[in-house]
């Protein structure tokens, strides 16, 4: 049964040029999954909002959005409201009250259902969704996983027959991700509910959605099964690099075959292709690195409270002059507290620690945070506290003392080299998250840091945006600054990583090349990696293996090589 | 609706001050605590009573609970400068931008919700009133305010001198049980400084402060023009 | 503690109210130290062990306050003591100011014991009928003060880790909390939009609205409530009987022992000392229980 049609929908913001949205058609089957897609700014929130009416934005509109075959306008309020769920980006934003059982009963008190309906719909989604422990809690003790869970299971308990999903998953670790996606996929097929999941990040959507919408400029570009759209979208089109390794692997190699959508059906898909052979290590033993130390950590102990354990257990490491160093590692491992601890925010209680060859402690009245270091929080938001991005500059060199005519010049010049000279006058909230995080950038670069510190800056960004901030930061280091970067992007840090280092335990372990460090790990390594580690020990990124594949084409060895 | 609004101005008219002369008669002079601690009470209840009624947007009511938040978050920042508490001006704010009503609802809120933190008391519904008519008259006076910086002024040393001189009004009603006149002046005279540095906090704050809010507010009504339909 | 805070908070509201009823309005000096031993008591049970003495020393130092600067204001009374740029300073007003100093300290220990109990969520159920949409306001902005407090922290750290404004100087501190403070009210009046459109998303607005709540009447909830209002009701017989009535001024009159009044003071004494009579009572239930099992 069709449960979603949209004819010619096409979308206006006032005081716009052109049309966020264009002539979209499309239909959803009752029980699908569909995943949709595209560069930010492709009218994909734009689209999620106006199926649910009562979040459409203002602006002008033309077309037919029809749900279960009445038009939207003719819905009721109640059925729209009940049937109709939608869940936001932000896991905190969303909750509206104080103690989770209240939030799970929230839609239902607003349907006006009486207490004993409310009473056994919140047990039912409590257990379902296996937060009972938690159900007497203050929802604002929830970790952001937990928080997320509570939105959509508070949107659950509605019934919906419809679920909208705005990047769910873009503020959690990926592990709370995974969580998160397993639980749509369990509620798709256990319950036969219509999602329409909104995401960038595809490697583990993409194979489990049974359509994949395709959105580029307000237009639907492709509508069809993952597989469909994994061949059909060019090997050149921007939006191949969101796409899930295996599919990248495949366009690449531009091999005639199925195409391959899981880590799985990848690595069936080089069998096919490549003759069975002993992975070797082929990584270069030696590694070329500046002699002078910027970064170092001796044994450093860390607790936050006298009764609380340590969270840095005689931790060491060591960052070299220049180098672009990523700390992995779980979540809440202490990574973050490692970098504050460098930063100067958290002081170890035993230990050194060493910031260009000095330790710590000499660096008096924020000496350290002039001409030395900075800190990119993880939030970028945190760093802008004025309502116009140039006033914010100002503001900062204005506080060092700078003349004022050397402030102008100085800003012209860090705008210039980040790209955001259009953003200058903008309100920072009104930015993207991937401009927000070239501002906050841009205003540690005026602090002209020799070192830069970065916390998890590829969260919620997008292919495009990331590779737009590793253009920046590669600049960065090609200017001589050294970046100790704390992530779980374990793709982002294969890709630019000098070094990568796994945080566990309190301790940094196993400094190492990307090559090498991700070839010994089994588990915590790039999809890319785990996909061809079998015939390519080092290759690690989509791009190593494609040269690998390549290089194994262009040699025929025996008689497994099939090149067509 | 129009009936019902009668109503709750006739518990405002007449309800108090028949309260206050039945306490006064039954109790004896001695019971004036009690009975302006009902006063206070009642003072609230039309107010409540109208905001419940109005069918008010959902944007107000978070407005309002975020404003209420931030003077709590607000009281706690800036611990380290004694007497220096944003509560008054975001009432007034408040007051100012969405009106007298929800005004009257930040003030009273606020100082429910600080006290779950501070301790609740009897002094809760005098805190609640006072705080409640500062931004009430703010949202009576919104369009002079608004105009004019230096009437923000004179509203912010008014405002800070009132909650003053009304809390300690309660203070003295409490302990002594009637309106010990030389008492009440023993305690303004040994607050004075307190109240000084605290109405002009306010001065400060709510010159800072209200440009912003004013700007914030525009900006999200053009950000997010929703199609609201309720 | 916890016994008695299980109670419905209906009935835990009527108790509070009992009490502070009868504490503020009747003078007599047994019903004022019965109240005050009730309230220290309940406070003894409900502060963990440890974490009164600054408590101990803000009450006694306000109950001195209060009954030594009363002679000051008042010159009420016929025993003058002695006198004061000639005003006397009269014995009565001593007596009376001590009594007072009782009153004052024992309503707020009370209500100590009252915020203890009577936690948010509590607050928010009972007038949450009366009051549904401000009740509603009260719980998102308890909701929005540990996200805001968190935020708070997070932009005070960024800002520190840039260098700005902090030395040890009140201007700098002064600065950098507005700075900060004027960021945060930005922030949170636009994440205050996501709030609003998660709750239309769920419908919010819709007519005939109802409230859910986890608390539920028990029979026991019914008997907590006809005992208070038993004793209540016999504590203001006496006291509208005169069997209770106790002057200061002019002159401090003779404490009231008849049967009848010690009957309304046995009365209140119970009221005043349920919590600790339902907490000990609990431990021995349970003491049996464990050693039944």
């Amino acid at each position: 049964m069709e449960i979603l049609h949209l004819e010619n929908v096409s979308f206006r913001y006032p005081k716009a040029a052109v049309n966020a949205l264009d002539g979209v058609s499309f239909s959803v089957q009752s029980g699908e999954f569909v995943v949709v897609c595209g560069a930010s700014g492709c009218g994909k929130t734009t689209l999620l909002r106006l199926l649910k009416r009562a979040l459409a934005p203002a602006g002008e509109r033309s077309g037919e959005i029809c749900y279960r075959g009445t038009a939207q306008s003719a819905l009721p309020e109640r059925t729209e409201a009940g049937e109709i769920g939608y869940v936001l980006q932000n896991p905190d934003s969303q909750i509206v009250t104080d103690k989770v059982w209240h939030e799970l009963a929230f839609g239902l008190e607003n349907l006006g259902l009486p207490t004993e309906v409310i009473r056994r719909r919140v047990g039912e989604m409590a257990s379902y969704f296996g937060i009972q422990e938690l159900f007497r809690s203050d929802t604002d003790a929830l970790s952001g996983g937990q928080k997320q869970l509570l939105n959509l299971a508070s949107v659950m308990v509605m019934q919906p027959r419809l679920l909208l999903l705005d990047e769910p998953t873009g503020q959690l670790d990926p592990i709370a991700a995974s969580d998160f996606i397993a639980t749509l996929r369990k509620l798709n097929s256990e319950l036969g509910l219509t999602i329409l999941l909104v995401e960038h990040r595809l490697e583990e959507v993409f194979p489990i959605a049974d359509k994949v919408l395709l959105m580029d400029g307000g237009h639907v570009l492709l509508y069809d099964t993952p597989r469909a759209v994994g061949q059909k979208l060019g090997a050149e089109h921007p939006m191949q690099l969101s796409l899930p390794s295996a599919v990248r692997i495949y366009n690449a190699l531009g091999i005639d075959d199925v195409c391959p959508l899981t880590v799985r059906e990848g690595r069936d898909f080089l069998e096919r292709h490549f003759p069975p052979a002993e992975p070797t290590d082929d990584a270069d033993a030696s590694y070329a690195h500046n002699d002078e130390v910027a970064l170092e950590m001796k044994n450093v102990f860390f607790r936050y409270e006298r009764s609380l354990p340590d969270v840095l257990r005689g931790a060491s490491l060591c960052v070299y002059k220049g180098e672009f160093y990523c700390l992995l590692g779980g979540n809440g491992t202490g990574k973050t507290t490692t970098l504050n601890v460098l930063a100067g925010l958290n002081r170890a209680y035993r230990g050194k620690v060493r910031i260009a060859g000095r330790p710590i402690g000499d660096y008096k009245n924020g000496a350290l945070y002039r001409g030395n270091l900075a800190l990119l929080p993880q939030n970028p938001q945190t760093v802008f506290v004025r309502d116009c991005l140039r006033d914010d500059l100002v503001e900062l060199l204005e506080a060092q003392g700078v003349a004022k005519d050397e402030r102008e010049k100085r800003i012209a010049a860090v705008a210039e080299k980040l790209g955001i000279v259009p953003l200058l006058d903008k309100h920072p909230y009104d930015l993207s998250g991937g401009e927000q995080q070239k501002c906050a950038i841009a205003k540690m670069l005026l602090l002209e840091p020799k070192i830069l510190l970065l916390d998890e800056p590829t969260k919620g960004l997008d292919a495009h945006a990331k590779q737009v901030l590793r253009g920046v930061l590669q600049a960065l280091k090609a200017d001589g600054i050294t970046i100790l970067m704390v992530t779980h992007d374990v793709e982002f840090a294969a890709e630019n990583a000098d070094r990568c280092a796994l945080f566990f335990d309190g301790e940094v372990l196993s400094a190492d090349v990307p090559e090498r460090f991700f070839a010994e790990n089994n588990f915590y390594t790039t999809a890319a990696n785990r996909l061809a580690r079998s015939f390519w020990k080092n290759a690690v990124t989509c791009k190593q293996v494609v040269e690998y594949a390549r290089a194994a084409l262009r040699r025929p060895t025996g008689e497994g090589g099939e090149t067509e | 609706m129009k009936a019902k609004k009668w109503v709750s101005y006739g518990i405002f008219c007449l309800l108090i001050p028949a309260v206050v002369a039945g306490g006064a008669l039954l109790f004896e002079e001695k019971q004036y605590a009690w009975v302006s601690l009902c006063a206070a009470v009642l003072a609230c209840v039309p107010f409540f009573l109208h905001f419940e009624r109005k069918t008010g947007s959902t944007q107000t009511l978070i407005l309002v609970a975020a404003m209420v938040a931030l003077s709590v978050v607000g009281r706690i920042l800036f611990t380290p400068l004694p007497g220096f508490k944003p509560v008054t001006a975001l009432v007034v704010i408040t007051g100012m931008y969405f009106g007298g009503e929800a005004g009257f609802m930040t003030g009273a809120l606020s100082a429910v919700i600080s006290n779950f933190w501070f301790g609740q008391g009897p002094w809760t519904p005098f805190q609640m009133v006072s705080w409640g008519l500062i931004g009430f008259i703010a949202g009576l006076l919104a369009s002079p305010l608004r105009r004019s910086s230096i009437l923000l002024a004179v509203y912010g040393l008014f405002s800070g001198a009132l909650f003053s001189l009304l809390m300690d009004t309660w203070t003295v009603l409490w302990q002594d049980g009637y309106f010990n006149l030389s008492r009440y002046w023993g305690y303004v005279l040994s607050s004075l400084p307190w109240m000084a540095v605290y109405a002009l906090s306010n001065v400060i704050f709510l010159l800072l402060f209200t440009p912003l809010v004013g700007k914030v507010l525009e900006r999200i009504k053009t950000k997010y023009g929703l199609q609201g339909r309720r | 503690m916890k016994a008695f805070a299980n109670y419905h908070p209906a009935v835990l509201l009527l108790y509070f109210l009992s009490v502070l009823l009868v504490g503020m309005f009747i003078t007599n000096p047994v019903i004022q130290l019965t109240m005050l031993l009730g309230a220290v008591l309940f406070c003894i049970m409900c502060t963990p062990s440890g974490r009164s003495a600054g408590g101990i020393a803000f009450y006694v130092s306000m109950f001195l306050l209060v009954a030594v600067t009363n002679p000051l204001f008042s010159h009420n009374g016929v025993t003058p003591l002695f006198y004061l740029n000639g005003n006397p300073v009269t014995l009565e007003a001593f007596v009376y100011g001590a009594a007072i100093a009782v009153m004052v300290v024992g309503v707020m220990l009370w209500c100590r014991c009252y915020s203890a109990v009577m936690t948010s969520d509590k607050f928010l159920y009972l007038f949450g009928r009366a009051i549904p949409k401000l009740a509603l306001v009260l719980s998102m902005a308890l909701r929005f003060i540990p996200m805001f407090k968190r935020q708070l922290h997070k932009v005070s750290r960024a800002q520190k880790a840039m260098g700005l404004y902090s030395s040890k100087s009140l201007v700098d501190k002064f600065r950098s909390a507005l700075r900060v403070f004027l960021a945060m009210i930005s922030w949170s009046l636009e994440n205050a939009i996501d709030t609003s459109a998660s709750m239309k998303a769920r419908g919010y607005g819709l007519p005939g609205r109802t409230r859910f709540s986890l608390f539920r009447f028990r029979a026991a909830d019914g008997v907590l409530a006809a005992v208070s209002v038993l004793l209540l009701g016999l504590t203001l017989v006496g006291t509208a009987a005169g069997a209770t009535a106790f002057d200061y001024y002019p002159r401090i009159s003779e404490l009231p022992l008849t049967p009848f009044a010690v009957a309304v003071y046995a009365a209140f004494g119970v009221l005043s000392f349920l919590p600790f009579i339902i907490e000990i009572r609990e431990a021995f239930v349970w003491k049996y229980y464990i050693s039944k099992m």
